[in-house]
């Protein structure tokens, strides 16, 4: 079969990825890298040079902590989504067809919705004078409305809002793919529901959730204004950093710079995940 | 005593009932077969012995033990599924060993037993592989060891031979047959293949529509179908409406007919019929004696002939031994005659 | 979220317009190009200046919106380089002004030409050391101490109400030293001027000083909406803004206030430069001193909702106009040239001390 595939399809073919990969990533990429060794002229941008200025000023602990900060939230952030779509996903796949296309139609939509209006949203949403603490209180819950944003809380809820539909859609095709005789046959042998989850559900997923949780943590650690309007100082990650010096500070060499570190600290991150789930799957 | 006891079974999705009122009782120890054409409920009766499927109405009990609101975990029943539903994340003793370790049993006991389950169904020295690196027959030995491994009251297994091909399904009847009778755990096989029912029942539970048509042992569900589509389903039979005159005759194609004390009457006289025998019970005389037919093929099976035949627009299958009947050719027309004694008749 | 001043979001696609905009040669005696920042400026500026400046002096006036921040200085540095100007004359932010001093960006100005502008205040007339003459303030705003007025019925007198333990968890302040200036208040506040601000061992002890209100700090705001929707709903009830739009969302009955503490408030403003490279310094020049006129600044109080950046006594504003714009309390000077000599320094320590 694959053989056959091979002959009728042309190898240039592959050329049009590849030159896709090139003119949108491998470019921006040199630019930033190339900006990020330029020299900074105060006021005026940069000149083209070569100086590591730029990297030196980063290496401080106060951007280490920035940097630590911003891993630390976006690994809690996959790790939250992750844990709340698949069994989303689980009881997604579970509904009638119609059911299932509905719901995905509806996730799709919030994709939809960029990061300043879902950040503002929850801004209102977490208000002490138009939230849900207006709520609580007409529940009987609390005494007095209060304000749950800025908050770590708040700046979670934006972000695996904001991931929640990407996690969902890696998930989905696995998941619906899944035997569900599988469960069945671990019921059988005397697991319970949530043994037979443990035992046999999640392990098969091993590789979807590994991927899903790659996907939420790249793409939170690219997330630059939930930061500042759900949460507070402490948690600006190196994404609101970079857009300072960018936008504000007219630093661009630092910004690249900053934003080079960045990518190589996910790139780090998504290879020992990576490594993590072969090891396992060599182990069990 | 697991004696395994069905009172009003029913189960209804929506407005279809894929089983209806089905009460059975199985004797412990037995074989017992689910045949029947695919969307019979036969699967959907083996998932309420499981518990997989919570009945509509009735209850399941094992040696008097109510188990109807017993969810599966706790019912300690083995079961083979038609996918198999092997886990690629385990290695094949893993698989066996799986109901072990969650029942907490330590790690070298459990694979100890499962070594052993392996071996008796001729995969010693497997239990490392993964599952993957297994024939479909190796891993339907898997299955079944691995539903085997806690001792189960019951074992269950759905259309375990299906995804086999012919020979190995045959020798794979066989040796679970054996299987069976060695450890005399009471199970239930839900197959479509009336073969395989036959090879490997004890008792064979026929069944149509979500109905219960026929319970008895091989060869009487063979021999003396309880109706129309038992004997149409089982083995291959020539179904020829008739009339039952009375008790010792009936008309068939304006011809009467008197019946052997041997043959069996299923219905009253009076009543429409249906006379039902089998191809082997057949017999081809010259024209004019009996009923008249006319060759339509001739079927050259190797351990049999068989003849295809036409009467009165009606398909008739007779069946010889081989070079039997050399004589005949296609379009000739012969008599047709049934052996005394073989002949059922049954209600249309 | 539309800003009054737009400082977000028009900065990337302006300057990329900009710069992918064709160069045309002015022709003798063609419209002058007379750059502002882009949005609410840019249109206000064409609806109620531009139409009377051209009756007033015949000169026609081609609108360009600019970036703001220092985008628009870097082009029009490299345009200058090439003998170009994409305008003729600029509103420059301070510190932009600042930096294109220092490059002698900015064209020499007969003084002599333009004798309104002597009715500007010394810090609204921009020279080089030399002396010779480059620009004037343009126009200015405050940034004021605001309240909302259900959590506050009395109006604060002083800034030092930010440091109050009582306000916990309720300012809003803007997020970056270059555009807060909560230096320059709190060296006014606590350390009797701006003047500790001229060593680093000042402005560090500055911004411990400023780090004692994080405990109050609700939010460091970059967007101007997100604050101004606060304030309105007295989720964030205090903190610094701009006192025109506060009073013109108090005029619309929102529940705000905007007061000039006793300290002053925060008075920042922009500034016309004309490009060296501009072959119209003289439709340029009639250009400033016709802005620089009581009656075109009463003007632009009136109608955009700047401070007059000439005396009070000069315009023909009433209280009522005056006030909705400015303040006769002295106002808080920034001092840009701490964020022009020592940026990436100050704006280091900003986040290490201040928003940590």
């Amino acid at each position: 079969m694959s053989g056959n595939r091979r002959t009728v399809t042309p190898a240039w073919l592959a050329a049009l990825p590849a030159g896709w990969l090139a003119v949108f990533f491998v470019i921006p990429f040199a630019i930033m890298l190339a900006v990020s060794v330029a020299h900074r002229v105060p006021g005026g941008f940069f000149e083209m040079g070569f100086e590591l200025d730029s990297y030196r000023r980063f290496l401080s602990p106060f951007f280490g902590g920035i940097l630590l900060t911003s891993v630390l939230i976006s690994a809690a952030a996959a790790v939250i989504c992750v844990t709340l779509a698949l069994p989303f996903t689980l009881f997604l796949s579970r509904l009638r067809r119609r059911g299932q296309t509905l719901v995905l139609v509806i996730l799709l939509s919030i994709l939809s919705l960029s990061e300043v209006i879902v950040g503002f949203s929850l801004s209102t949403l977490l208000s002490k004078t138009a939230g849900v603490g207006n709520f609580f209180v007409w529940l009987g819950l609390l005494e007095e409305s209060r304000s749950y944003t800025p908050s770590l809380f708040a700046l979670m809820t934006g972000m695996c809002y904001l991931a929640l539909p990407y996690s969902v859609l890696v998930l989905y095709p696995p998941v619906s793919r899944l035997d569900p005789e599988l469960g069945e046959a671990a019921r059988m042998m005397g697991a319970s529901p949530w043994r037979a989850f443990r035992t046999v559900t999640a392990p098969l997923l091993r590789l979807p959730l590994f991927g899903a949780l790659i996907l939420v943590f790249v793409f939170t650690l690219g997330v630059y204004l939930l930061p500042q309007v759900l949460g507070q100082p402490q948690h600006w990650t190196l994404s609101v950093h970079i857009t300072d010096q960018a936008v504000f500070q007219s630093n661009l060499p630092f910004a690249a710079a900053m934003a080079v570190l960045l990518l190589l600290v996910s790139l780090a991150m998504v290879g020992l995940t990576l490594l993590l789930g072969r090891d396992k799957g060599a182990e069990a | 005593m697991t004696e395994l006891s069905l009172r009003g079974l029913t189960k209804r999705f929506g407005n279809h009932t894929a089983v209806d009122d089905v009460t059975l009782d199985v004797p412990d120890g037995s074989f017992i077969c689910l045949l029947g054409p695919s969307g019979c409920g036969k699967t959907t009766l083996l998932r309420l012995l499981a518990g997989l499927e919570e009945p509509t109405a009735g209850e399941v009990s094992v040696a008097g033990q109510d188990q109807t609101n017993v969810p599966p975990e706790k019912r300690e029943f083995g079961m083979v599924f038609q996918s198999l539903a092997l886990f690629p994340h385990l290695s094949v003793a893993d698989n066996v060993a799986y109901p072990l370790s969650i029942r907490g049993r330590p790690r070298a006991e459990s694979r100890k037993r499962a070594d052993e389950l392996l071996a008796q169904v001729q995969l010693a020295g497997m239990g490392d592989r993964r599952i993957h690196q297994l024939s479909g027959g190796q891993r339907q030995r898997v299955a079944i060891a691995r539903g085997l491994a806690i001792e189960p009251k019951v074992f269950l297994l759905d259309e375990p031979l299906s995804a086999l091909d012919a020979n190995l399904r045959e020798q794979m009847q066989v040796e679970l047959r054996q299987l069976q009778q060695r450890l005399g755990v009471t199970t239930v096989v839900v197959t479509h293949d009336q073969k395989e029912a036959l090879t490997m029942a004890d008792i064979v539970i026929v069944m149509d529509k979500g109905r219960v048509q026929q319970v008895g042992a091989p060869m009487e569900v063979y021999r003396d179908p309880a109706n129309a589509f038992v004997a149409g389903f089982i083995g291959t039979s020539n179904l020829l409406p008739c009339e039952l005159t009375d008790a010792s005759s009936l008309t068939l194609s304006g011809q009467r007919l008197a019946l052997d004390p041997a043959d069996r009457v299923k219905c009253s006289p009076g009543q429409p019929a249906v006379l039902s025998v089998r191809p082997e019970d057949t017999r081809l005389g010259p024209a004019g004696e009996g009923l008249e037919a006319r060759v339509v093929f001739i079927r050259d099976l190797g351990e049999s002939t068989q003849f295809v035949l036409d009467h009165d627009g009606t398909e008739i299958t007779a069946l010889y031994a081989p070079d039997a009947r050399s004589d005949l050719k296609v379009d000739d027309r012969v008599g047709l005659g049934f052996v005394p004694g073989k002949r059922v008749v049954l209600p249309a | 979220m539309t800003t009054r001043r737009g400082f977000l979001a028009s900065t990337g696609a302006l300057a990329l317009g900009s710069l992918a905009a064709p160069s045309i040669l002015r022709a003798q005696g063609g419209a002058l190009k007379v750059g502002t920042y882009g949005g609410y400026f840019e249109e206000s500026f064409q609806n109620h200046i531009y139409p009377d400046f051209t009756a007033a002096t015949g000169i026609e006036v081609e609108s360009i919106a600019e970036p703001t921040g220092e985008a628009w200085l870097v082009q029009l540095q490299q345009a200058a380089r090439a003998g170009q100007a994409p305008a003729d004359v600029s509103m420059m932010a301070q510190v932009a002004r600042i930096r294109g001093e220092r490059a002698e960006l900015w064209a020499k100005l007969d003084r002599a030409a333009m004798p309104n502008v002597e009715n500007l205040p010394e810090h609204f007339l921009h020279t080089y050391e030399d002396g010779s003459f480059y620009g004037t303030g343009a126009v200015a705003w405050y940034i004021s101490l605001v309240t909302n007025t259900d959590v506050y019925p009395e109006a604060p007198e002083s800034w030092a109400t930010l440091w109050d333990p009582a306000n916990e968890n309720s300012l809003g302040l803007l997020a970056l030293a270059s555009n807060s200036f909560l230096l320059e208040i709190t060296a006014t506040v606590h350390f009797g001027g701006t003047d500790i601000l001229a060593t680093e061992e000042g402005v560090l002890e500055v911004m411990n000083k400023l780090a004692e209100v994080q405990p109050n700090v609700r939010l460091w705001y970059r967007d101007e909406g997100q604050f101004q929707q606060g304030l309105e709903t007295g989720e964030i009830p205090m903190g610094q803004y701009y006192h025109d739009v506060t009073g013109l969302a108090a005029a619309d009955g929102k529940p705000v206030r905007s007061t000039f503490p006793a300290e002053g408030a925060v008075l920042d403003s922009g500034s016309w430069v004309v490009s060296r490279a501009s072959d119209a310094i003289e439709q340029s020049q009639i250009f400033i001193d016709y802005m620089a006129q009581p009656e075109v600044q009463a003007k632009l109080s009136r109608f955009v909702g700047t401070a007059p950046t000439v005396p009070r006594e000069m315009t023909d504003l009433t209280d009522e106009e005056f006030a909705a714009v400015s303040s006769d309390v002295a106002p808080i000077l920034p001092r840009y040239e701490l964020y022009v000599d020592k940026a990436d320094w100050v704006n280091q320590k900003w986040s290490e001390i201040v928003t940590r």
